[in-house]
């Protein structure tokens, strides 16, 4: 892949324009310079004995105190069996992490999962692309369409979920009167397949104007020189997309898809638990939501403690994959 | 610029349809009464009782100390809201801006402490969080509303995707100029993430806005209540003897949007292209 | 301005020495909507009656927030005086040793009388110890009865049935008469912990929990419950019962709607029913089977119980006591139940609302005090099993295979029986 700029001889010297020089080589994530800068994106950076101290000091001190603080404590849960008022606690190593691994029910839950984080982060992805572009082309209209993309975004979460659950009532929902039309009678709450489907479109809706945001803040951010130069160089709407603005939004893209795959497997959970309507039963379930039915409400800690723990462990492990293998595909400047 | 398409057009149409449409069926659902929402479900017809429904929300002094009414309501999610955006970008800029634009030593250990918080949400270590607040004696105030809801890295980690997007010349220019890194940051980084800034700002009013759980766990004054618990409160209604007032719940949900729609369209014209001087 | 300014000073501290007298108590309760208003009522007309406690109520969302709210806070010292704990939850509370002072001491110990004969039967054992003595204060009570839709009664010729053996003999007629004979909302409560009542067969070991926690063991293999699901799956097959998932409300539509004869709900349901059922409607007690030697039974309560947290000042204990004394007099009693659709939990708040006519005017209300009323037997008072919200998961997740044809009623409920007792004895060792 090349740097748009570089197909871009009309941008050359262009006012005001700056081209990156090509870059190759992947920024490495762990080791790479032993000067130790964070990624090394920059060619230039200032030096100075305390100033980037100074600058991370305030959010590091409210990670350390109301992140770490905490979540060593959840990890350390994991390791005991307690009753939950604090009366009594069992060391009971490993248990609870081989009770859960054990349990076929868990396992099957993972699978949806993963099922269900994939379909979630394309679909809300790809659609607030589509429209981002879209938005962004249009002159005439650009900022009616944006507001109203926009303040969709703004529905809180409860009522997300209740207009979700009676579009898809059994009895009385919309999308099910229209989708009988087909000959599909979708019963949510009761088939597994209908009530995942039901939950994929309502995660993905809730999701696409988080996307068109970020999506359509980087395209504005696009310079109207490359824009112009683009236009002369690829006739066709759909290359210049590809190798010019593509590229150009990579690192928002790369950024959005980080946290869509969190949103995917943790902010979900509101909207799962509005259509299993509070009891999961036989429907589909995510990880974070079995990881609250049975800490919340079953008040069983080191069980839940260690289910969290091992959230954390493939949410880890999937972002470093994606750092080492996306990220250096993603090129800045 | 070239030319649009009505096949643009189209698109668009269809994405706020689909984008607006259960908004508008929100909006008219919230005119009917409860019990005829519970047999009927959403309605895309006036149900004629938008005034008085509207009326109750708003003017009605609710719960046991009379201090739950929507303006109440309205103002403690505004203060949420408000305080949350504003922290996160302030604290995600300049963290942002350390990582990126310094050389220093465990640069990428710091950044790797940060970018951990995306891993364990909220909802997950609440519990411990709870256990944390009351010791540091937190509860029942604003502070210990907002700040721990800033311990997570989003911010952050979008800032410093975006920086490192902009282009280094820049940066050898100011220094030619014989910049420093705060007037370098000031002068020229800052203008030049207005439409960042707005995007965090509108995505972070909108999260902050919409709390429930940790308000709920927080909070044991009813002078805290803020929109979102009061939706919520009035769909908990227990197996048994009534059904919800789905309407009042519609017309706080409605009410609810308001003010992030006004964030929206204050900062719209930071998102309007052209505005920018200096173009990346 | 000035003037103004003092007089409001003087009225705040005036204010503050007259309340200065009195001690504060907070109650901590997961209730929301009308019935969240009722508890302020009830909580104004306590402070009202007396002068030497305020009363704060506190909603903390859902049952299992206000319940885990409870628990944190605890743990940090902060707790409340009064959390309300519901039916699922209250193994978790009552076998925490010194979380909460047991009704029945705090009561006494107040200096007023404590009578458990008072209440009525299927009221007095489910929040108490093996002994009888009452840990939680039952507050807000139901039973699960079963609603008649009174014209399709009419339409098929038949009766409203006492036994599964009748409704099986009317579910025919019924279903010839285009209707759906049997929906219910809640097959955990409905159909498995209280039909344990209901026909009085032991529903887990060690007096289904009371006396011990350690091996404790479910007995859901029992031979008559899988009779009753397989009567249930067979039903379904024929077109006698319908079922639509775990969520209670999709059940109950189609009984408002007209199109079921019988729906199984909760005591309290009616309120909501005369709203928006489409047509007439009565209730009797849930059915219970002929053919099993002493069933009949009464069913024991749903809902929430209030408990008292330890750590507490006298004075402050001394006025949940009051407060506890409060809530059971009969013109409470009565004004609640007729509030919320509760059911009163004392025989006199009862025979108060029978003088009243109230029964009169609303039949209905008075179904599900009668069932818990019906004589008891040695396993119709209830469980006390840890962990058991997420026993009643395991158990929703298989009903919903069962139904969706995943599994057969045995495999179900040996799986069931399994992991509940895995759990069981993880509970066991939490008290370790």
């Amino acid at each position: 892949m090349s740097t748009a700029t570089d197909l871009l001889p009309a941008a050359r010297g262009g006012t005001g324009t700056k081209t990156g020089g090509r870059r190759f080589g992947a920024f490495r994530l762990f080791g790479g310079q032993s000067s130790g800068g964070e990624s090394a994106a920059k060619r230039v950076q200032f030096s100075s004995p305390f100033l980037p101290y100074l600058f991370l000091a305030p959010q590091l001190a409210i990670i350390f105190i109301f992140f770490y603080w905490p979540s060593v404590q959840a990890i350390q849960s994991s390791f005991y069996l307690e009753d939950p008022f604090g009366f009594g606690s069992t060391f009971v190593g490993m248990t609870n992490y081989t009770d859960v691994l054990k349990s076929g029910e868990y396992l099957g839950i993972a699978r949806f999962t993963a099922v269900f984080t994939a379909l979630v982060t394309f679909f809300a992805l790809s659609i607030g692309l589509l429209l981002a572009v879209k938005a962004d082309g249009v002159i005439r209209g650009n900022a009616a369409y944006r507001t109203l993309l926009i303040w969709v975004y703004a529905i809180a979460p409860p009522v997300a979920g209740l207009i979700g659950m009676m579009f898809f009532d059994q009895h009385i929902g919309p999308i099910v009167e229209l989708a009988r039309w087909f000959g599909w009678d979708i019963k949510v709450g009761l088939n597994y397949f209908d009530t995942a489907f039901s939950m994929v479109v309502v995660s993905v809706w809730k999701q696409i104007p988080y996307n068109f945001i970020f999506f359509l803040s980087g395209l504005q951010g696009i310079p109207v020189s490359v824009r112009e130069a683009a236009a002369i160089d690829c006739r066709s709407g759909f290359r210049r997309f590809w190798t010019v603005i593509l590229p150009l939004l990579a690192p928002t893209a790369f950024f959005l898809l980080i946290i869509n795959v969190t949103y995917a497997l943790f902010d979900t959970f509101g909207v799962i638990d509005v259509m299993v309507k509070d009891k999961a039963a036989n429907n589909p379930i995510t990880l974070v939501y079995k990881v609250y039915m049975d800490g919340f409400r079953g008040n069983d800690l080191g069980g839940s403690s260690a289910q969290s723990v091992i959230l954390m462990l493939i949410v880890f492990v999937l972002t470093i994959f994606q750092f080492r293998f996306i990220e250096r595909r993603v090129h800045y400047n | 610029m070239y030319r649009t398409k009505i096949f643009d057009h189209v698109i668009l149409m269809f994405g706020v349809f689909i984008m607006v449409a259960p908004v508008v069926v929100a909006f008219m659902t919230s005119t009917h009464e409860a019990a005829d929402i519970h047999r009927n479900g959403l309605s895309l017809t006036w149900g004629g009782h938008f005034v008085e429904t509207y009326q109750t929300v708003l003017t009605r002094e609710g719960g046991f100390t009379g201090k739950i009414t929507g303006f109440n309501m309205m103002l403690n999610s505004m203060i949420l809201g408000l305080g949350f955006a504003v922290g996160k970008i302030v604290l995600s800029m300049l963290a942002a801006y350390a990582l990126v634009y310094f050389r220093f030593p465990l640069a990428t250990f710091f950044f790797w402490v940060i970018f951990t918080t995306l891993l364990l949400p909220l909802e997950v270590r609440i519990l411990p969080s709870y256990e944390v607040m009351n010791t540091l004696k937190l509860t029942n105030t604003y502070t210990g509303l907002i700040v721990p809801l800033l311990a997570s890295a989003t911010g952050t980690f979008y800032f410093r995707q975006f920086f490192k997007s902009v282009p280094d010349e820049l940066l050898e220019a100011a220094r030619i100029d014989g910049a420093g890194p705060f007037k370098f940051f000031i002068d020229v980084l800052v203008p030049l993430s207005r439409t960042m800034m707005a995007a965090i700002f509108i995505i972070m009013f909108v999260y902050g806005w919409n709390q429930y759980l940790w308000p709920t766990l927080m909070t044991t004054d009813e002078g805290f209540f803020t929109l979102v618990r009061g939706i919520k409160q009035i769909l908990l209604v227990w197996v048994g003897s009534n059904i919800p007032d789905y309407n009042e719940a519609f017309a706080l949900a409605i009410l609810a949007m308001l003010p992030p729609v006004m964030i929206v369209v204050i900062f719209q014209r930071w998102f309007i292209k052209g505005l920018t001087e200096s173009d990346k | 301005m000035f003037k103004k300014f003092s007089l409001a000073a003087l009225t705040i501290a005036f204010s503050a020495t007259s309340s200065f007298a009195a001690t504060n108590i907070t109650w901590w309760h997961g209730m929301a909507g009308r019935n969240g208003e009722v508890i302020n009522e009830v909580s104004k007309k306590f402070n009202e009656a007396q002068s030497a406690c305020a009363l704060t109520p506190v909603s903390k969302g859902t049952y299992e927030e206000a319940l885990a709210s409870g628990i944190a806070a605890f743990r940090s010292g902060e707790q409340p005086n009064i959390l309300q704990v519901f039916d699922a939850g209250a193994a978790t509370i009552i076998n925490a040793k010194g979380a909460v002072i047991p009704a029945e001491d705090l009561i006494i110990k107040a200096g007023h009388n404590f009578d458990r004969n008072a209440f009525i039967d299927g009221v007095r054992y489910f929040y108490a110890d093996s002994e009888g003595k009452f840990v939680g204060m039952p507050f807000n009570s139901s039973a699960p009865i079963m609603y008649i839709n009174d014209e399709a009664l009419k339409k098929a010729g038949v009766e409203a049935p006492k036994t599964w053996e009748e409704f099986e003999a009317a579910a025919p007629k019924l279903k010839e008469a285009g209707y759906i004979p049997l929906v219910q909302s809640q097959l955990t409560w409905q159909f498995t912990e209280n039909f344990f009542s209901r026909n009085n067969i032991q529903f887990a070991t060690n007096n289904n929990g009371y006396d011990a926690v350690v091996d404790t063991q479910l007995k859901v293999t029992d031979p008559n419950l899988i009779m009753m699901f397989d009567k249930l799956k067979a039903w379904k097959d024929e077109g006698y019962f319908a079922f639509y998932g775990a969520g209670w409300n999709d059940n109950q539509k189609v009984f408002e709607e007209g199109k079921a004869a019988f729906w199984i709900g909760s005591s309290g349901s009616f309120g909501g029913l005369q709203k928006t059922a489409q047509m007439p409607f009565s209730a009797t007690f849930l059915p219970y089977w002929g053919s099993i030697k002493g069933a009949g039974t009464n069913s024991f309560i749903g809902g929430a119980a209030l408990f008292a947290m330890s750590g507490k000042s006298d004075e402050e204990n001394k006025c949940v006591a009051d407060f506890f004394q409060f809530l059971t007099s009969p013109e409470i009693q009565y004004f609640y139940h007729k509030a919320t659709g509760y059911v009163a939990i004392t025989k006199a708040a009862y025979e108060l609302a029978q003088k009243d006519g109230y029964y009169k005017e609303k039949p209905v209300a008075e179904v599900g005090i009668k069932q818990l009323m019906l004589p008891a037997g040695d396993w119709s008072k209830g469980y006390r099993l840890g962990f058991y919200p997420q026993i009643r998961e395991i158990m929703e997740r298989e009903y919903g295979r069962i139904f969706s044809g995943e599994t057969t009623v045995k495999d179900a409920f040996d799986t069931i029986e399994k992991e509940g007792n895995e759990l069981l004895a993880r509970f066991a060792k939490t008290a370790g």
